[in-house]
Parts: structure tokens; C-alpha cells; sequence
């Protein structure tokens, strides 16, 4: 479907989105289409956020490059090094997901396996492809040790429930990297955390992504930490991309009043404080 | 965790105590008179009267409470007044054989229910739910005694595969060991009649267990959905696991913590319930005893089988608490405090409280 010439400017891309549509329902006729065409892409090693209110399909897109939604069906092209993924036998999807793409979620206590050891659930992507326990838990442990969690070797058999929050995180981070995937797409990796630990977790996959190389696929509403984080912006509205570009022309000089908009709706230190925020009004034009 | 198993216990005695009152008090307010039941049909009143003041039913209710309460601990149930044996001994005989049918029908309710309960949820709205809901919908809404009766119409009269009534075929012999005469036959070696045993036991434990296995099969369902509908499901797929490992090990894993409260409970259900099947298929066990105390009048029968059953109840939820207590990590009691920092934090401050 790609041109030669497509090829060769989006080559060295690792995740290449085109023409992306997501539809939810059984037939083709009662089905809703949620995702609207999308394009993006992200190099090796680059930090990527995606932007956008609730429901503008940033999270679908995410579970679409992953294949994880069993009942909403795909069209356009998700392309990761070699592999075309919307087509990719369910077989081979596995050997994708966890090795060579990692998932974070929202909130870290519902993402935990509530009855399983926190070691067990982070050895499992080791496990499942066939690594030595005694290796695997070793390396959980040196991971799990790296993200920071205190007398690691202690904590591995520990349940989730006996960690706070930000630990908690740091566990889903650690299934997530510990095969040592090429794109680490983190869906809201902060929002239920508190301030405090959502600066610790994002200063953590950052230092995590520089050391190996990782590419981010940061998707996030808070504007707040996108900044700080990530080279480029697409930003999403009811499953179109709005604008994209580097973080600093999108903030400096946002396009789509769209974007500027949410721009405005984030409450800044240095602003007048009498000023309104502003809204972002549901009938603003979404392209 | 030992206070939470001495908690366990001394609830367990509560109950018992409140099962000893009601069991007396059933044996004061039930219609029949005992001591004409111990007299015997053609007593004289003065015999009656004689056989009332021997059994101390002339005396104080709270006295005879006490009497009883006290008989009961020694482990007298009283006297059945049909075998003429202490009604503990009659139980002792019987009760092995019904633990032996129990044993069965919920191996047949767990294969059966477990994943039938699984594929209705992993197939929901489709299909295979519809007919596994509709399956073991009919299974409940059948009376066990009338299924009973049309396994033994289908397997063993028109079929000729499976024996019609009874434990063991005529002819074949196995010492009583422990009384639940599988068991007997395996310990005594005696393969053949093993099997004969186990084949007289199949379709009264299916006729048992169909009524159970809906419930089962609908709790495993609702919370296998809740389960699999969860983060974490997402989660187990998102590193590439294979289906049946997503499902069974971190999903069933969720999904068998509310069921094995039910199936604790229905334990001591299908051990009442014998009563509807032992007696189709000429059983003998507690059902059977309990059948023939109701019949005879025999109070004290009744009432030990009746306590009995109790027991088995109370001892089957105690095993189930300490079940759940490995199923759920959550029950157990916390190893560590938040107080100490749990974090070496890039933030400055560290810890996370």
C-alpha cells in the first residue's frame, strides 16, 4: 500500500500509524466508528505524547497498536519495524506484545493481579517466552530494585495490596520493560497518582527510556507533563489528530484553537490570577 | 493468622452451641411424643408414663436442656428407638457411605460447573453461554429424586450400562474399612470391585449434583466477567501471554475466591440432600437413616442426623475460610507497616506514605 517513496521517508520510523480507523459493534452496519483516520509515528528512542480530552480516542488508539480490543475491528495500517500489525496472526501478536511493545495503564492497583505476587506477575513476560525462573526473578528483582522499590529481593513476594500507589506503578513499569520492549506506550501512566509520586514516575521512564533506548508513547489530558517529557504532540480530538509538531512550537505557537484552548484551560504559576480559565467548548470545530 | 484461625474456631462453637439449642428445642415442639415412641405402639399409659420419666421429658424444659447439652458433649445422641443401637453408632455406620456420594457429586459439580461457568463468561452473549446457561438451568430446575429416577429409566433399564440401585453387584464382597465401600474396595486392593462400587455410584451422584451445579456454574460465570472485564486481564494480554494462561491463571485465580464460599455451603447442602437420592437408589447413608427416622417417628434418629449435618456444615465453611485465606492474599494479615520508607526516591523528600 506504501509507496517506495513513503518507504523511504518514514523508513527509520518504529511505529508508523496510517489511515487508522477504529469501529466498535458487531456488524458492519451498527457499528461506530471511534477513531477517524489517524496518522502518527514515532522513531526509536523518541518520546511521543498524545494529547486530548476523554473520548478522543488517544487510549483506543493505544489498545489498537496492541490488538487488545477482541471486538473493535481496524482498518488503515499500524506498521512496527517489519510488521504490519493490523493483520498479524493473534500468534504472532503475542510475540509482539510484551517484548517488543510494553503497556502501562492508568490506574497501577486495578492493572495488578490482586491474588498474585507482585514477582510472579512481573516475571510472567520472562516466563512465558520461555526464560529460567531463577533467572527471570533475578532480573525482576535487579528491575525492580532499579525503579526504585527498597529492599527489592524482600518486596518481590509481596502481594499488590501491600504496596502504596506510586509502588504499585513502578511494579506495572517493571512488567512492562522487563523484556526489554523497543516502544513502552504508557496510557495515563500518572493521572491516578498524587503529585509528588506522578513526578517520580515520569522522572522514572524518562531516565528508564534514555538508558535503553526505549521509545515513549506518552498518552495523557495533563498538558502539565507533556512539556517536561516528550519531544512531539499530537494532539487528538473525537478520534482525529488536531495538530501535531514539536513540543515547543505546539506551546509556543499552537495552531488549532484546539489546542489552544487546552493550552488555556491549564492553570499556570506566572498567570494573572483573576484571569478565567478557559473551556475547551464541545462545539469547536475538531479538524 | 492464629488469630484469625481462633476466631474462626470460637465462632465455630458459637454456632454449634445455637444448633444444639435449636435441635432441642425442635425435639420439644415437633408433634410425637417420645416417650410413647421408646414405650412402643401398644404401652399402657402407665408405661408411657414410666418410659417418660426414664427419659426425663417430666422434668423442667431448662433441666432437660441441660441434661441434653450435656449427653450431647459426651457424644450421646440418644437412643434410636427403631435399631435399638445409640443413634452416634447408627450414624458412625451410615455416614461414610453418604460421604462417600457427597465426595462424588461435587467432583462432578466441580468438573462440570468450574468450566462450564469459565466458557459461559469467556463466550458471553454468544453461543456457547446461551447453551451452557440453558444446560445446567435444566440440570436445577429437574427434583433430584425425579432425576433419579430417569437416569435409572435411561442408564440402567434402556442402556443397560450402568447398575439400577444398591452399592456394590450381587456377588461382589469388600470388608468394611471406613463404611464408604470405594474406599474399602481400594484400600482392600480389590480393583474389580472398585470399580463396580464406583460404577453404582455415578448416577447418584449425578442426580445429586445437577441441582448444585447451576449456582456453581453462575457464580464462576458473574465473577469470572467481573475478572475478566478487569485492568489486570488487560494487562496479562498486554505482555503476550496466551489465552488459556490469561483466563485460568489470572483469571480463575479472582473468579474461585467467591465461588469457594458457595461450594464450602453446599457441602453441607448435598449432604442434607442425600435424602432425595440414597432412598431411589437404595442407598444406605445419613439420607436413607434420616428417611426411615422420619417414617418411624424416631426423634433422636432425626435430630443426631440432623446435628450431624451441622457439623459436617460448620466444619466444611471452617475449611473454607482457611481455603480463602490461600486463594486471597488480601484476608491476611499485613507483614509490614507503611511506616518505614518503602522507597530510595528520586524525589528529594523520599518516601511514600
Amino acid at each position: 500500500m506504501s509507496t517506495p517513496a513513503d518507504r523511504a521517508q518514514y523508513g527509520q520510523n518504529l511505529l508508523e500509524i496510517r489511515g487508522l480507523r477504529v469501529a466498535y459493534g458487531n456488524s458492519r452496519r451498527d457499528a461506530v466508528e471511534v477513531v477517524h483516520g489517524i496518522d502518527l509515528s514515532i522513531r526509536p528512542g523518541e518520546r511521543l505524547a498524545v494529547v486530548g480530552e476523554s473520548g478522543s480516542g488517544k487510549s483506543v488508539t493505544a489498545r489498537a497498536v496492541l490488538g487488545l480490543d477482541t471486538d473493535a475491528s481496524l482498518s488503515g495500517s499500524i506498521r512496527l519495524g517489519e510488521h504490519e500489525l493490523t493483520t498479524l496472526s493473534r500468534r504472532r501478536m503475542r510475540d509482539i506484545r510484551g517484548a517488543r511493545i510494553g503497556l502501562i495503564f492508568q490506574d497501577p492497583l486495578a492493572a495488578l493481579n490482586p491474588v498474585m505476587r507482585v514477582g510472579w506477575q512481573i516475571m510472567q513476560p520472562l516466563i512465558i517466552r520461555g526464560t529460567g525462573k531463577r533467572e527471570a526473578r533475578q532480573r525482576g528483582i535487579d528491575l525492580l530494585g532499579r525503579l526504585g522499590v527498597r529492599d527489592a529481593g524482600a518486596r518481590f513476594d509481596d502481594y499488590p495490596h501491600q504496596f502504596s500507589g506510586g509502588m504499585r506503578q513502578r511494579v506495572v513499569i517493571a512488567i512492562a520493560v522487563i523484556a526489554q520492549p523497543e516502544l513502552l506506550i504508557a496510557d495515563e501512566p500518572t493521572t491516578a497518582l498524587d503529585v509528588r509520586v506522578q513526578a517520580q514516575v515520569l522522572q522514572l521512564l524518562d531516565e528508564l527510556a534514555r538508558e535503553r533506548g526505549m521509545a515513549v508513547m506518552l498518552i495523557t489530558h495533563d498538558l502539565g507533563i507533556v512539556a517536561g517529557f516528550a519531544e512531539r504532540v499530537v494532539v487528538m480530538r473525537n478520534g482525529r489528530v488536531v495538530e501535531h509538531g514539536d513540543v515547543d512550537s505546539i506551546y509556543a505557537a499552537p495552531k488549532a484553537e484546539y489546542t489552544r484552548g487546552l493550552l488555556g484551560a491549564v492553570p499556570r504559576l506566572d498567570s494573572d490570577p483573576d484571569r478565567e480559565l478557559a473551556t475547551v467548548a464541545p462545539d469547536w470545530d475538531a479538524s | 493468622m492464629v488469630r484469625f484461625i481462633t476466631r474462626r474456631l470460637g465462632q465455630l462453637v458459637i454456632v454449634f452451641a445455637g444448633l444444639v439449642v435449636v435441635a432441642f428445642l425442635m425435639s420439644v415442639i415437633l408433634p410425637g411424643d417420645p416417650g410413647r415412641a421408646a414405650a412402643g405402639r401398644n404401652a399402657t399409659v402407665a408405661q408411657v408414663a414410666e418410659a417418660r420419666h426414664r427419659l426425663g421429658l417430666d422434668r423442667p424444659l431448662l433441666m432437660q436442656f441441660g441434661h441434653y447439652a450435656a449427653r450431647i458433649l459426651h457424644g450421646d445422641l440418644g437412643t434410636s428407638v427403631f435399631t435399638h443401637q445409640s443413634v452416634l453408632s447408627d450414624i458412625r455406620q451410615v455416614l461414610p457411605s453418604s460421604v462417600e456420594l457427597v465426595v462424588a457429586g461435587m467432583i462432578i459439580n466441580l468438573v462440570i460447573a468450574v468450566p462450564l461457568g469459565v466458557l459461559a463468561a469467556y463466550r458471553r452473549g454468544r453461543p456457547a453461554d446461551v447453551v451452557a446457561r440453558l444446560f445446567v438451568l435444566v440440570g436445577a430446575a429437574m427434583p433430584a429424586f425425579w432425576l433419579g429416577l430417569m437416569l435409572q429409566l435411561i442408564f440402567a433399564d434402556q442402556l443397560k450400562i450402568l447398575p439400577l440401585s444398591g452399592q456394590l453387584s450381587f456377588g461382589v464382597d469388600v470388608r468394611r474399612i471406613t463404611g464408604a465401600t470405594t474406599l474399602d474396595a481400594l484400600l482392600e486392593g480389590n480393583f474389580p470391585a472398585f470399580g463396580d462400587a464406583l460404577k453404582h455410584l455415578i448416577l447418584p451422584a449425578i442426580a445429586l449434583s445437577a441441582s448444585f451445579i447451576a449456582v456453581v456454574a453462575r457464580t464462576v460465570r458473574s465473577s469470572m466477567i467481573t475478572a475478566l472485564d478487569s485492568d489486570y486481564i488487560v494487562l496479562a494480554r498486554a505482555t503476550g501471554a496466551k489465552e488459556w494462561r490469561v483466563v485460568v491463571r489470572h483469571g480463575l485465580r479472582n473468579a474461585l475466591v467467591p465461588a469457594s464460599t458457595i461450594l464450602g455451603m453446599q457441602l453441607g447442602w448435598m449432604l442434607g440432600a442425600t435424602v432425595l437420592v440414597e432412598s431411589t437408589f437404595n442407598r444406605t447413608g445419613l439420607g436413607a437413616y434420616m428417611v426411615t427416622g422420619v417414617l418411624q417417628n424416631d426423634l433422636y434418629a432425626v435430630i443426631g442426623s440432623i446435628l450431624t449435618i451441622g457439623v459436617v456444615f460448620l466444619l466444611a465453611n471452617f475449611a473454607v475460610d482457611l481455603i480463602q485465606l490461600w486463594l486471597n492474599p488480601r484476608l491476611r494479615p499485613r507483614r509490614r507497616t507503611s511506616a518505614v520508607p518503602l522507597v530510595t526516591s528520586p524525589a528529594p523528600a523520599g518516601g511514600v506514605s
